[in-house]
């Protein structure tokens, strides 16, 4: 028989003193959300302001990616549950307090209305297209008469959805690095920026990537801005924030973080875009990817590092 | 008139002796700054060291070559300073190429008279033998010849001499690939 001694009341598996319960599953999630929202926030936004013919990518062809993200999405929550077949109870209860709660819900909107958005363009995407049924086509009629509507529903939508892929973290008030207010925003802005990095790989069209490449950089010079407070905030507070902030400078996720999603995941691709803002000639797939796999590393390493930060010793 | 046109499209490097200024101040920073010179090769021997570890971790643990480049931590072999040098140089590179024009479509360089096959099969060829070979000499045209002769290594002296005179005796021969 093996014997174990334990000297310590805390040990608890997989929870205390490390959390060791979110794997990949989450930061691909979160990258995933973030993304939809990101393409589908500017979609939104451009058909408010009527630029739906000038932003072809941003309106029609980008957010036909957003209904399988969210699937895919939901798809790795779903994969990350520890009783898969209780997944539905979220939606017996609405709990305010809860991130999760907002979370589901939002989830329970944005997924079906990405769907309706994606199928009103259909025939303009896929001129072939057939809706086979007479009924659906009625269906989809009626629904272009609303898009503006759907507009205003996915931007707000997106705003809560960008903001909750942050603040699941942040709720979490045991772990020092997720616990700050600045993470909703953070992810937020991230997650714009990714969106607007697959909308700037498919456009084809040079005004819409200047104006969107502009943008876009405005967006990275928001995220280094709220990077750097993050860290300020957590030099500057207690022994718990501040060792959470050393395996960032210096400790264990410096290199990937510092390399992989500052320098090649912001400053190159921001580089690149000005460069190509200028005149030079930019394959436009190089800075999206690189934002594209900045966003994806940052999550991994939010959610990774984050679970190993505590305030008890 | 084409020849003209030709030319203007030709993309920019800079003269190669400011370069090669350039290139020394840069093996001085790698020392300043990583305590080590420059490398090419070690970053893809690394990685084949990571693939054997991952396909089969016993037989990388086993072999004698392997294992010496198996941190002892039990981390990956990849997080090595040589590795992000080689993802430095790729960005560095491409950003170099973008400001001066030659960062366009994915291409193959080579002669006219040859066919892509031809270019392909002797890049293999010749990439092959570069690998052991820098691997007999302990390290390639930036590890051994140029960083090591930038630290006074005999061994990166005889390298250096060696590599850039036997390519330059065997050039005759693999003309046709280049003229």
């Amino acid at each position: 028989m093996k014997e174990e001694l334990f000297i310590s009341g805390r040990d608890i598996p997989y929870i205390d003193p490390y959390l060791n319960i979110w794997h990949w599953e989450i930061p691909v999630y979160l990258f995933l959300g973030g993304l939809a929202a990101g393409i589908m926030f500017f979609a939104g936004y451009f058909t408010i302001m009527h630029k739906e013919k000038e932003m072809q990518a941003t309106v029609k062809f980008a957010p036909m990616l957003v209904p399988f993200a969210l699937v895919l999405g939901l798809i790795a929550l779903f994969l990350d549950l520890k009783h898969q077949l209780y997944f539905w109870r979220l939606y017996t209860t609405i709990r305010f307090e809860s991130p999760m709660s907002w979370g589901a819900w939002t989830l329970m909107l944005v997924t079906p209305l990405s769907f309706i958005w994606a199928a009103s363009y259909m025939k303009d995407v896929f001129p072939k297209w057939d809706w086979k049924f007479k009924f659906l086509d009625q269906i989809i009629d009626f629904i272009i008469e609303y898009r503006k509507t759907m507009a205003w529903a996915m931007m707000i939508l997106a705003v809560i959805l960008g903001v909750y892929t942050g603040i699941l973290l942040s709720a979490f008030n045991a772990r020092p690095l997720w616990n700050t207010s600045i993470l909703g925003v953070l992810f937020l802005v991230s997650g714009m920026s990714t969106g607007l990095a697959a909308i700037i790989w498919m456009s084809k069209s040079k005004y819409e990537r200047k104006v969107l490449s502009r943008l876009d950089l405005i967006f990275i010079a928001v995220e280094l801005f709220l990077i750097i407070h993050l860290f300020m905030g957590f030099l500057a507070a207690s022994e718990v924030q501040i060792e959470a902030a050393q395996l960032f400078l210096g400790g264990e996720f410096t290199v990937i973080f510092w390399v992989f999603v500052i320098i090649l995941g912001l400053i190159f691709p921001a580089i690149l875009e000005i460069l190509e803002l200028r005149g030079f000639h930019i394959p436009i797939w190089i800075p999206s990817l690189l934002i594209l796999i900045g966003g994806l590393v940052f999550r991994y390493v939010m959610v990774e590092a984050g679970q190993i930060t505590r305030y008890l010793y | 008139m084409d020849k003209k046109i030709g030319l203007k499209k030709r993309p920019v490097y800079i003269n190669p002796y400011f370069g090669g200024i350039l290139l020394g101040l840069l093996i001085l920073t790698s020392f300043y700054i990583a305590g080590r010179g420059l490398s090419a090769s070690g970053a893809l021997k690394l990685t084949i060291v990571e693939i054997v570890d991952v396909i089969a971790p016993e037989h990388a643990e086993n072999n004698t070559y392997y294992n010496r480049f198996l941190p002892e931590d039990g981390g990956s072999p990849l997080f090595n300073w040589l590795v992000f040098g080689a993802i430095g140089t790729f960005f560095g590179g491409m950003l170099s190429g973008a400001i001066f024009g030659r960062l366009g479509k994915l291409r193959i360089e080579k002669s006219a008279k040859i066919s892509n096959r031809t270019r392909l099969i002797a890049a293999g060829v010749g990439g092959t033998l570069f690998g052991i070979g820098s691997q007999f000499s302990r390290g390639c045209s930036s590890g051994a010849a140029l960083s090591g002769t930038s630290a006074l290594s005999f061994g990166g002296l005889i390298v250096m001499l060696v590599m850039f005179g036997v390519g330059y005796a065997f050039a005759y021969f693999f003309r046709k690939l280049w003229i």
